[in-house]
């Protein structure tokens, strides 16, 4: 039986693939991941779990056109599969649910310091 | 450097392609290079460099790493097959595999007995189980700008080095000079008439037994040596004695001297061959004193002195200290005997300690006169035994490149059904490390067998240590590196062709890589050429120091030792002696100019100038008046002793180095002082009576009987006679003493023995690394010829003469062999310069030396040549023409 559950680094992934859509390739995704959330990671490190996420069968990639500035060499596309949809879903779902019966004070926490 | 810092790093990238898997390698090298230049907008190129190491590292993971396991399985199955198309190579080409293995083996043999050698060296003195904390002690004394290192001390140094320093734990003394009856002398047991000679005595502290622990086998350790009179033999001098029983308690005689026997207080295991002092009896020191006071007096420097530092002593800081010693008792003595300049003496005297390990390769400069070998020579071997190696992987890698040809097609089909480059790189280092191991088995066999015959040459005992473990990890590290060394250039060279080309034929057989063929066969006599130059220099040394004129005549003399137990008939017996028809003269004295006889030193004045002028030290000898013409010295002043001059026994002849030293312009009838004074009657050529090494010390001598050696000059007669007739004689006066006899020539050789021992083992050897060289060229040469068979065949069909094909075939190899004796030349007279200022009286390099080694060379070379040239020139053309 296939893994299912994401840890939060595949989960950020997984959304990033998301939002850069036809974007999403290795170093793109390492680069957006800096922006967004301030940490550095190698793009070795991103391609890993993207591979490992892709094992799972939750993203696809597929070669997808060349830049000169990566010396004419193609990129490799990674897209979001409907499975993988499906568990982002029901991450987030489980999460809603958690908060939804947190006390008033809510805001005050960083539940993403866990990482 | 703009260029490179702009792209990524090449090496980088490599690296990455090397380990990446394939299918992700493109898009892989896009991202990284895209961040690259991304980096390099807002960083300076460095550090965009180094960011992009930083991300080919951080791609090392499991999930993007190459799979090798199907590689890996076939492994097995390929080295088996590279060891069978190895061995079926060798098996194919027997000369050349047997030229190759067989030089290599040679080689290898060498460089193991060199090895063995050095590690013999390397090993003196490191059996004593305190032996870092044990010291020799030496002093050093400068004076005009020469300085001198010696190791005799006073008899209370090693006691108050003891008493004044709490940081030595215990301090001793040996003895072994001949004046105090050390050395040799006759022996036996006290239930005995018969004498034996016997080497090898030494008078010792029982201190010095408890510094080096000799393991003791018989007797009390702590109490060997403690009472007066008691002897410490050795094992094997034990078993001699006293066979099957305990010695302990015994009583042995010596030089008849029935009234003071000695009795055994141990027995100790043979002293091994790699202490720097050995002996098989030590007589103890304990209540000895050689003559009134002696044992106190700070006037005579004799003992060997040795301290045991206490644990954890720095033996530099230590050493500062020793300036005590100086102030609290030799500069009042120096004081006391009215020298005027006692406080600058003591200022240029000091006390150091030399750590026993490196006594035998480290006391160059220090006098002890002990023997010792020299770490120069340790580096001489090693570099030989380098060179030797060097030149048997230079063979193996020319014939292999050179059988390159052979090799090309099988490498180009091996290319074209998917072999990779590494695959045929690994192929041919399989070979030669093939090679290697059966060249290894055989050289360590070769040196096995050649043991005993290069123990006699460099008069060692070393046994090949099949027993010892760390000799075969060693020895498989040995084979893997040399294996490696000498294939990775034929690997690298051999996987390198492009099977297009070379399926095609179009590879020019052999002959593409003649240029680093040629420089190494240039490096090859080039070494080979110093060898030869070095071997030469060597010769002539030798030669010149043993027949140079030495100021005496060493021919025809015969030395009669131990006529000390004749007492008061040793005048008769050498009035006997004369008797006989041959013998020319005869004279009485323990002085003579070889190695072994008696020594001393003394200081020398001007009468009359002992309280303001510098001594000079020189030699004291007592001689008879027979003495001078025996040993055919030349008067050059004056006239020898006279039986009719009375006075003579106030009289001494000295050498031309001390007039020299005296400045003495007319010696003749002036007067010099040593304890006494004394009337100089003639001088004496000067004559060699040390080592070529140093110069000739200023000599006095005069007359008084000696004790213990007669020298005979025979006439030119059978010396075997002469021998016969002295035998008869000397039973008459001492039946129970075999008689003991010498040559003088003999003897004064045996001073050179370590120049010419080092002399032999370093011609041996050079001459293997020519033969491994020669083998080289020759089939170098064989394989050349072969290769222009058909040039040579429709030369000689075009009637091309013998002499002319001879010619075509040697000139390029001579060529080389040119240009390898004017890179050679320099070098060799430089090296052998050095090695020549060691030596005070020598040879001059001339420029026949270079000649000799160059006619040699190119004698050997065209020696090695010609048989192959030959051979190709008398083929039949028809044979190698008819194929096509």
């Amino acid at each position: 039986m296939k893994e299912t559950r994401l840890g939060e680094f595949e989960e950020v992934m997984l959304l990033l693939v998301g939002i850069l859509g036809e974007e999403a390739y290795a170093f793109k995704i390492a680069e957006e991941y800096e922006t967004q959330s301030g940490r550095a990671t190698s793009i070795g490190a991103a391609h890993s779990t993207l591979d490992r996420l892709e094992a799972k069968g939750f993203l696809k990639s597929e070669m997808g056109n060349a830049t000169a500035e990566r010396g004419g060499r193609r990129k490799r596309i990674f897209t979001i599969t409907a499975l993988g949809k499906r568990v982002l879903k029901e991450s987030r779902d489980f999460r809603m649910s958690l908060w939804s019966q947190y006390p008033a004070f809510a805001d005050k926490l960083n539940y993403l310091g866990a990482f | 450097m703009k260029t490179r810092a702009t792209t990524p790093p090449p090496l980088a990238q490599r690296l990455l392609l090397r380990f990446l898997r394939e299918d992700l390698a493109e898009d892989v090298m896009g991202d990284l290079e895209e961040d690259f230049y991304r980096t390099l907008n807002h960083k300076k190129p460095w550090r965009a460099r180094l960011h992009y190491w930083y991300q080919v590292i951080h791609y090392i993971r499991p999930f993007a790493l190459r799979k090798s396991s199907p590689r890996s399985l076939n492994h097995y199955a390929m080295l088996q097959s590279y060891f069978t198309v190895g061995w079926r190579n060798l098996s194919k080409n027997k000369l050349y595999s047997s030229i190759k293995i067989g030089g290599f083996a040679l080689g290898i043999a060498a460089c193991m007995l060199i090895t063995l050698f050095i590690h013999d060296d390397l090993r003196y003195d490191t059996q004593y189980p305190d032996k870092d904390r044990i010291y020799r002690m030496y002093n050093v004394y400068k004076e005009n700008g020469e300085v001198q290192r010696a190791v005799w001390f006073q008899a209370p140094f090693a006691r108050a080095m003891k008493e004044d320093f709490p940081e030595v734990e215990k301090s001793g003394r040996f003895l072994n000079s001949e004046l105090f009856g050390a050395g040799s002398n006759q022996l036996r047991r006290a239930d005995e008439t018969d004498n034996t000679y016997e080497e090898g005595f030494i008078y010792m502290d029982q201190e010095l037994l408890d510094i080096f622990k000799l393991p003791v086998i018989y007797g009390n350790p702590a109490h060997l040596l403690d009472k007066p009179r008691t002897i410490v033999i050795t094992k094997s001098k034990a078993d001699k004695y006293f066979p099957n029983e305990n010695p302990v308690g015994k009583q042995l005689v010596l030089n008849n001297d029935r009234d003071n026997p000695f009795t055994v207080g141990g027995v100790i295991a043979d002293v091994p061959a790699t202490a720097h002092f050995t002996f098989n009896f030590a007589m103890t020191l304990q209540d000895v004193e050689f003559w009134q006071g002696e044992q106190t007096t700070w006037y005579a420097t004799n003992y060997h002195s040795y301290i045991l530092l206490r644990p954890g002593v720095d033996p530099r800081q230590f050493q500062q200290k020793l300036g005590l010693i100086t102030d609290k008792y030799l500069l009042p003595m120096l004081k006391q005997s009215g020298r005027i300049n006692a406080e600058e003496m003591a200022k240029n005297f000091t006390l150091e300690l030399q750590p026993v390990t490196d006594i035998h390769l480290y006391s160059t400069g220090i006098e002890d006169g002990l023997s010792h070998s020299d770490v120069r020579f340790v580096w001489l071997f090693g570099a030989v035994a380098g060179f030797i190696l060097l030149i048997a992987c230079i063979n193996f890698i020319n014939l292999s490149t050179a059988k390159s040809a052979n090799r090309a097609k099988e490498v180009g089909l091996r290319k074209t059904v998917g072999s990779h480059r590494s695959n045929i790189i690994y192929q041919f280092l399989t070979e030669s490390l093939l090679f290697s191991l059966i060249s290894f088995v055989l050289g360590a066999m070769l040196a096995w067998l050649l043991i005993p015959y290069f123990n006699q040459l460099a008069s060692k005992s070393l046994v090949f240590p099949w027993a010892t473990w760390q000799l075969y990890p060693l020895l498989f590290a040995a084979i893997f590196i040399i294996g490696i060394l000498a294939g990775l250039y034929p690997s690298f060279y051999l996987s390198s062709f492009k099977p297009i080309s070379v399926l095609k034929g179009n590879l020019s057989r052999g002959s593409r890589n003649a240029t680093t063929r040629s420089t190494l066969v240039i490096f090859q006599f080039a070494t080979s050429i110093v060898l030869i130059a070095a071997t030469v220099i060597i010769y002539r040394q030798m030669d010149y120091i043993l027949n140079k004129n030495l100021g005496f005549n060493k021919d025809q003399v015969v030395m009669i030792q131990g006529i000390n137990t004749m007492d008061r008939q040793r005048q008769t017996f050498k009035d006997e002696l004369l008797q006989l028809s041959f013998v020319k003269s005869a004279t009485i004295s323990d002085y003579l100019p070889v190695r072994g006889t008696k020594r001393n030193g003394n200081s020398f004045w001007n009468e009359g100038t002992r309280a303001t002028e510098e001594s000079i030290s020189g030699q004291f000898w007592k001689i008879d008046h027979d003495y001078i013409r025996t040993l055919g010295m030349k008067v050059t002043q004056g006239r020898d002793f006279s039986p009719r001059m009375p006075t003579d026994t106030g009289a001494v002849i000295i050498n031309q180095a001390m007039a020299h030293e005296l400045k003495l312009k007319e010696p003749i009838g002036k007067r010099l002082e040593n304890y006494r004074g004394w009337e100089i009657v003639g001088v004496v050529e000067d004559f060699h009576f040390e080592s070529m090494r140093g110069k000739i010390e200023p000599l006095a001598m005069a007359l008084e009987p000696g004790q213990n050696i007669i020298s005979v000059k025979v006439g030119a007669t059978d010396m075997a006679d002469a021998l016969v007739a002295i035998e008869k004689v000397w039973k008459k006066f001492s039946p129970h003493q075999p008689v003991r006899y010498a040559f003088l020539d003999d003897q004064y050789a045996r001073m050179y023995a370590d120049v010419q021992r080092m002399g032999r083992i370093f011609v041996t050897f050079a001459c293997l690394a020519i033969a491994v060289a020669c083998l080289g060229l020759f089939a170098l040469s064989a394989f050349m010829i072969e290769q222009r068979g058909k040039e040579i065949s429709i030369r000689l069909v075009l009637g091309a003469s013998m002499k002319s094909i001879f010619r075509l075939l040697t000139v390029n190899f001579l060529k080389l062999v040119l240009i390898a004796l004017v890179i050679a030349i320099p070098i060799a007279w430089f090296v052998m310069q050095k090695w020549l200022e060691d030596f005070t009286y020598r040879t001059e390099i001339t420029w026949d030396v270079f000649l000799w080694a160059g006619v040699i060379a190119v004698a050997i070379a065209v020696l090695t040549i010609s048989y192959q040239s030959v051979r190709a020139a008398l083929a039949r053309p028809v044979d190698k023409l008819r194929s096509e």
